[in-house]
């Protein structure tokens, strides 16, 4: 019996983490693995390449026999977070908090919980050989590695402690801790007794705590089993978001095992001639092409230089892929023997 | 005199918004105007561009107060880059007349663990320094290197969130002086969004307009296209494999981009550079394209 194995896809927004995600998944399930790819908020057209209806749960294509995709919904998610670890009537009293409903849309690591939490059961459902989760974009980073630990903080609470002063809280402490001064200007400076309210709040988030903890238990042994790819482009910024994961990552999973240069102009451009006698239109695009190609190989170089990485680039195409043939044909077979998946 | 105009700068990451608002800002202080450039995620991008290491570093040392005093990095241009935990103690001083350093600290704590819970907090803080610089005047031109498009929503409504959830109180104030000085036309107030020729760029762009159109119809908009590659006219193959690949991907991109274009319909566009390679030189190379928005 072997273990479902969980590969996590990151890397900085519009690197092409998405199609990466798919393109793997793709190209495993075709090498005999029931793969099922995670992801958030994909291109309409990359929707359509994986050629499923992506919902919340997982969908197949009958091409494709060993694909799945599944879609997620993060503020879904969450409600199903409360319902799961929640008393029934404390879960319809969070779902119907103002403060709830906020914390859906704000709380940094709520999209990247869900992710997580979605991930883990899937991972744990058996169904699956290979579970491929693409990063939410907004988080992008390391929060998806912390959102569980973050979530436990908040649902632990941090604040619920600085609100009362206790660490298990009753609903009458919140008045007696009022009487401190910091609370008291802070409740003047806020008015309203919105801090009452969040606290009251945080009292029924509190009874879903030893749920949350052991989720977030799982999920960190997750990480720390995972294989984890960072993609990125050869520009700046976003080999900036590479680098951070390099440095970061090892404190909260594993090393990241490879990372992924897309969307590459091929070397070979560099320092290429028209032939004599061409057009000068071509003569200026072969150099302004070589040019670009020249800058992205010296990036590269540096971060290698630094990171020392498995690296696999990846050519900048014409068109974004349409078809489970287009994803497939992008994934070179390095790539997938760096991962360790490429036969099953 | 001119009314104060705050130019906020947004676009999906990888947009290359910092760049834009850096050449923004640098158009018009060679127009002669004072400008103010803020990093209002402290990502470092707008400081770099700008010739700063690290604006962070720089009002950490210098300002003593706060999220600091402004650096100026050339006549006529100040660039502060937004530190939270500064901008939030600044906040609670100035604006919500918190009196002493020593309660400032305990309640700047409380804020903090609430930001992650209550709406509005964390965008309010942020969104309050930019604008209270607005209001406390001497800049012809605020420019923010803000949030990205999927988080601009959460910092413009911040003020109203903030209005629904206490309906009085000095912060409830405070967020209604905010809101006012984004609707009523006393300043300026412009969204830049800039967008790459891409899908997803290109449909989240479109989604922030229809947002705009619906809740603050008085905040003007400029969409700009980023990275638009030139075209290549029609010309006989080389004959050379590489040089007609090259002629063949550029071509197929071009017409992939003008695609998007339709759909997006910017006010401008600016070039793809090709070869620049400090944040420095994209912005002189931007100059010319923003020096007439």
């Amino acid at each position: 019996m072997v273990n479902p194995r969980l590969l996590v896809v990151t890397g900085a927004g519009g690197v092409g983490k998405t199609t990466i995600s798919a393109a793997v998944a793709t190209t495993a399930a075709r090498a005999g693995w029931r793969t099922l790819v995670v992801t958030v908020d994909p291109a309409k057209r990359l929707a359509t390449a994986l050629g499923v209806e992506l919902g919340s749960e997982p969908s197949t294509d009958p091409h494709e026999p060993n694909l799945a995709a599944a879609m997620l919904d993060a503020a879904g998610s969450w409600r199903i977070v409360a319902r799961r670890h929640a008393d029934p009537e404390v879960a319809d009293r969070l779902i119907d908090n103002e403060f709830f409903v906020a914390a859906t849309n704000h709380f940094p690591a709520s999209q990247s919980y869900a992710a997580a939490d979605e991930a883990a059961g899937f991972v744990g459902s058996g169904e699956w050989d290979l579970v491929v989760v693409d990063t939410p974009p907004a988080s992008g980073g390391i929060e998806f590695f912390t959102a569980p630990a973050q979530m436990t903080d908040l649902v632990g609470g941090r604040l619920l402690r600085f609100l009362t002063g206790s660490r298990i809280p009753g609903r009458n402490l919140f008045f007696r801790a009022a009487a401190r001064p910091a609370l008291r200007i802070a409740d003047a400076v806020l008015g309203a007794h919105l801090l009452e309210r969040v606290a009251q709040f945080l009292m029924d988030l509190r009874t879903t705590y030893d749920g949350v903890a052991s989720r977030a238990a799982t999920m960190e042994r997750l990480f720390r089993a995972a294989t984890t790819l960072v993609v990125t482009t050869s520009d700046a910024g976003p080999v900036g978001e590479a680098a951070r994961f390099f440095d970061e990552l090892p404190e909260v999973a594993s090393e990241p095992r490879a990372v992924v240069f897309n969307r590459s102009i091929p070397e070979e451009w560099i320092g290429a001639t028209a032939p004599e006698g061409a057009d000068p239109l071509l003569v200026a695009n072969l150099e302004a092409w070589s040019a670009e190609s020249e800058r992205q190989r010296d990036l590269r170089s540096t971060f290698l230089r630094r990171y020392r990485s498995d690296m696999v680039s990846i050519p900048l195409m014409k068109t974004p892929p349409t078809g489970h043939d287009q994803l497939a044909s992008m994934i070179p077979s390095e790539l997938m023997s760096i991962l360790g998946i490429d036969n099953h | 005199m001119t009314r104060e105009r705050l130019d906020l700068v947004t676009g999906k990451g990888g947009s290359g918004r910092s760049a834009v608002a850096a050449a923004m800002a640098v158009a018009a202080v060679d127009d002669g105007a004072r400008v103010l450039a803020i990093d209002m995620d402290a990502t470092g991008g707008l400081p770099a561009h700008l010739g700063m290491r690290s604006a962070r570093f720089e009002s950490r040392v210098r300002g003593g107060g706060g999220s600091g005093e402004p650096t100026e990095v050339r006549p006529g241009l100040s660039v502060i880059a937004i530190d939270r935990a500064a901008a939030l103690s600044e906040y609670l001083r100035v604006q919500m007349s918190v009196p002493t350093a020593a309660t400032v600290g305990p309640i700047a704590r409380i804020f903090d663990a609430l930001a992650s819970t209550a709406p509005a907090i964390r965008e309010i803080v942020t969104l309050g320094k930019v604008l209270w610089e607005v209001k406390r005047g001497g800049w012809d031109l605020v420019v923010g290197d803000a949030p990205s498009t999927g988080q601009i929503p959460g910092y413009l409504r911040a003020p109203r969130t903030i209005g629904e959830l206490v309906p009085k109180g000095r912060i409830r104030n405070q967020a209604d002086w905010m809101d006012s000085i984004l609707t009523d036309g006393s300043a300026t107030t412009r969204l830049v969004v800039v967008s790459v020729l891409e899908e997803l760029p290109v449909t989240e762009t479109s989604e922030l307009v229809s947002w705009l159109d619906s809740e603050f119809p008085s905040i003007h908009r400029t969409i700009v296209a980023n990275r638009a590659l030139s075209p290549l006219p029609a010309t006989e193959p080389s004959g050379d494999g590489i040089t007609d690949h090259a002629a063949d991907l550029q071509r197929a991109l071009v017409a992939e981009q003008s695609d998007w274009e339709k759909v997006l319909s910017p006010d401008h566009t600016l070039p793809a550079l090709f070869g620049p390679t400090g944040p420095e030189d994209v912005v002189a190379h931007l100059l010319e394209g923003v020096a007439t928005w």
